[in-house]
């Protein structure tokens, strides 16, 4: 008895740690206490890696007076996670990770909270993605994929993550913009995606290079073109999808928001501790890891950004049939 | 080819270093305590750990990591023989068999069995990555979507062994367990099925938290129908009683080798996992067996078999992982994230470019798993003790800590209504007679199927022919059909025989 009871104390005591349990409570300056960074997916994953890296440094380099700590709360494109901040209202200890599902998620009605319901922070860098295959493909170029999926409609298998996702997008944008038609098959996750695409289950993979990179300096896959405007310094011998006649370009973004209407003064304390945060090695070499493009956005430019943006997706999403029927 | 023995010298070198040792220690004890927990299994106890192997070296992080996902496939049993209450998923199964077996008197050969077991299978799959890793890159990318269908078609063919004596009733609950898996957002059109609008289950319903209710909480509710009594008053906890005997060891020994064999090929494949290979294993131990009758009474091979392909499925999902940077389930790709967080990408050349990494890894995975067996055989002695602890006092602590652990895997209440909801199913499911495991396994199973059904006409434009015109499929398939079509054969033959005599 007297070790059950001993042992489940040391469960809770573990758990509480674990989850982080405990807010101070004290009067100051904003921050006074943990701000709470909420992962709107599972650990592990290219949010995780963004957030949990910023989080180290912020550790690190005291760039806030109090941790930023994370919490993931995984599940449904992002829906879970944006309605739990959202309902943080004015509460400027709550920040959210926001990149394409932030905007697409919502229109596709899955949740009914959307831009208005958040405070643009800061927009620290952009996802570049990369149209791959096999090395044992018989497409070498774009091009000649394009003039395929024309002779053969919906014969080319694309591989990709669910509808609304940014690699969804970025097939759907070539067969807009080639008018051409894919055959897409939708994977649990970018690995599943990689795996068939080496054993040769699928033609194509939209990939971003966070999850193909090793694979494509091992010979392993083959980058036939990149959705960016200039070429990458992690690639430069892979030409651009509109040198190769295909007018698409496609970036994710990579920021943070806030619930609404928090103080002014917070959001301010936040923008200047993220413009340093840019200026750190650890983000540096996160950039140069993940392939990823430094592109920094203060508050307001991120919320005009997302509200263009915000637009564009409407239209896609709209085709791509993704719109919720009531 | 790279100089095997060289490089286990090298491995060696490094997994030794006083550092690395401790944390590969403290890796599996901690493994060891999420799989003790219920609800928390070592994808959140992994992820919970990510920011302390911060100030480690890749090595040292992955060691530990690593630990801690083995050492759970350990600790997830103990709680699912001692009070039906599974560890975590991949130790769902073993309950069938080791919660009887704790009823009957035998806790102890039950534990020891799975600890046992545990570590043969362990061991057997860190030699097989030891050996065979690279070349064994290539079988994990061979199943396509048709492969996977066929693979979780076939275990689908499975659900009457998981059954009680009427299949019907067996066949009935694994098709709810279907009709549940497509509650949720589907990947491939986006829409909510069957969500009624409720966030929380976007994401369907969790497989933890409901069988965590089928047994754990069906188990309290039908236990307090009488005036609550010692359910395990004639356990026999003496010192040698703990220990599995000879006739323990012949029943078991086939079923652990098959168990380690099937665990380790089947968890290669990315997005397997370990929890399909543990149903797998004892679902083949069942159809194989001499006695399948008395499956689900408290037999040890209904220990030995899962147990032993869980731990087996850990070692293979280190294949894709470093021989691909291919994560095989959640908590390898948790293991991944946390390598990029620390600047190291696992991919094809690994194997070249961190040869300390890989190789120091994988000799922390042989003393581990030595680690695991001389931790966990004493702890055997304590955990027995558990049911010394009146029922009334255990029943509250059990429902307590189920819950906290399933809240706390993703921070999500709703976790804990799906838990007390299916404890209510549970209930009544037993009042009929309908058994549990085949409904859990069907919503193990019934995502898998039918993304995999989709994808592989997707691909094939609508054509069965795909599952039958590829090697693999085609030969799974014919297992499959075979398993599922064998109760006609007996009667086929007879009437073949019939005619060869007349003629």
């Amino acid at each position: 008895m007297k070790t059950l009871s001993r042992l489940s104390v040391l469960f809770l005591v573990v758990l509480f740690v674990a989850i982080g349990a405990g807010n101070a409570l004290a009067a100051g300056p904003y921050p006074t206490k943990p701000i709470t960074m909420i992962i709107h997916a599972g650990a592990g994953g290219g949010s995780d890696i963004f957030a949990r890296t910023l989080s180290a440094a912020f550790d690190k380099e005291k760039l806030l007076p109090q941790p930023i700590i994370v919490e993931n709360k995984p599940g449904g494109s992002g829906a879970i996670a944006f309605a739990y901040v959202a309902g943080k209202k004015k509460d400027p200890y709550y920040l959210l990770t926001a990149v394409t599902s932030f905007m697409t998620t919502p229109l596709m009605g899955i949740t009914p909270v959307g831009l208005k319901d958040f405070t643009p922070i800061a927009n620290f860098a952009f996802d570049e993605y990369m149209l791959m295959v096999n090395p044992k493909s018989k497409y070498k170029s774009v091009k000649e994929i394009v003039a395929d999926a024309k002779a053969n409609p919906k014969k080319i298998t694309v591989g990709g993550t669910q509808l609304g996702s940014s690699d969804s997008v970025c097939a759907y944008l070539i067969e807009k913009a080639a008018g051409v038609q894919f055959n897409f098959i939708v994977f649990n996750g970018g690995g599943e995606v990689n795996a068939a695409l080496l054993g040769g289950h699928i033609d194509i993979a939209v990939s971003n290079p966070g999850e193909a990179l090793e694979l494509f300096k091992a010979g392993k896959v083959k980058l036939l073109g990149v959705f960016s405007d200039k070429r990458l310094p992690g690639a430069p011998d892979v030409p651009t999808l509109k040198e190769q006649g295909v007018d698409v370009t496609y970036q994710q973004n990579r920021g943070l928001v806030a619930p609404a209407d928090i103080p002014a003064d917070a959001k301010k304390t936040l923008e200047e501790a993220f413009a340093k945060y840019m200026k750190t090695d650890t983000f540096k070499k996160y950039l140069a890891d993940n392939m990823l493009s430094a592109a920094w956005m203060d508050g307001e430019t991120f919320g005009k950004w997302l509200d263009k943006e915000n637009a564009r997706y409407a239209v896609i999403v709209k085709d791509m049939g993704l719109i919720k029927k009531k | 080819m790279y100089n095997i023995f060289d490089n286990m010298i090298m491995g060696f070198q490094v997994a030794t270093s006083w550092e690395n040792l401790l944390f590969c220690f403290i890796g599996v004890l901690i493994g060891t305590l999420i799989g003790v927990l219920p609800g928390i299994g070592p994808t959140t106890g992994i992820a919970i750990l990510i920011p302390v192997t911060f100030g480690m070296s890749a090595t040292t992080a992955i060691i530990t990591m690593a630990g801690v996902y083995y050492g759970a496939m350990y600790g997830g049993s103990t709680t699912s023989i001692l009070i039906n209450l599974p560890g975590e998923s991949a130790s769902v199964v073993t309950m069938l068999d080791g919660y009887q077996m704790a009823k009957k008197g035998r806790p102890g050969p039950a534990l020891g069995m799975a600890a046992l077991s545990s570590f043969i299978a362990g061991t057997f799959s860190i030699i097989m990555l030891t050996l065979l890793a690279p070349p064994l890159a290539g079988y994990a990318v061979s199943f396509g979507p048709p492969e996977y269908f066929c693979l979780t078609f076939m275990g689908l063919t499975l659900v009457s062994a998981l059954g009680g004596d009427n299949p019907l009733k067996a066949y009935i609950s694994s098709v709810l367990g279907l009709l549940i898996s497509c509650i949720g957002i589907d990947a491939i059109s986006g829409v909510s099925r069957f969500t009624y609008d409720n966030m929380n289950l976007l994401d369907g319903v969790g497989f933890i938290g409901m069988a965590i209710g089928l047994f754990a909480v069906a188990e309290i509710l039908e236990n307090m129908e009488a005036p609550i009594k010692q359910v395990f008053s004639d356990a026999k906890l003496g010192f040698l009683s703990l220990f599995p005997n000879k006739q323990d060891w012949k029943d078991s020994f086939g079923a652990i080798w098959r168990g380690s064999f099937l665990g380790f090929f089947i968890g290669i494949l990315p997005g397997s996992g370990a929890t399909l290979c543990s149903f797998i294993a004892y679902a083949v131990e069942k159809k194989l067996s001499k006695h399948p009758e008395k499956f689900g009474t408290g037999v040890i091979e209904g220990v030995a078999a899962p147990e032993g392909a869980n731990n087996a499925a850990a070692g293979g999902g280190m294949v894709p992982l470093l021989t691909l940077g291919i994560p095989s389930g959640g908590a390898t790709a948790v293991m991944l994230g946390a390598l990029m967080i620390h600047g190291l990408r696992p991919g094809p050349m690994l194997f070249t470019t961190n040869p300390e990494f890989v190789w120091g890894l994988i000799a922390s995975m042989y003393i581990g798993n030595v680690l695991l067996v001389i931790l966990n055989m004493p702890l055997i002695g304590i955990w027995v003790q558990l049911l010394k602890v009146p029922y009334k006092v255990l029943m509250p602590l059990i429902l307590t800590i189920a819950a906290t652990g399933i809240f706390a895997t993703d921070n999500n209440i709703f976790d804990m209504w799906i838990m007390f909801f299916f404890g209510v199913v549970g209930y009544l499911m037993r009042k009929l007679g309908f058994p549990e495991a085949p409904m859990v396994l069907a919503l193990v199973l019934g995502r898998m199927v039918e993304m995999s059904l989709r994808q592989s006409l997707t691909i094939s434009h609508g054509s069965l022919s795909i599952f039958f015109t590829r090697p693999i499929s085609g030969v799974i398939m014919t297992v499959a059909l075979i398993s599922l079509f064998s109760p006609l054969f007996p009667i086929l033959w007879r009437k073949y025989k019939g005619r060869r005599s007349v003629a």
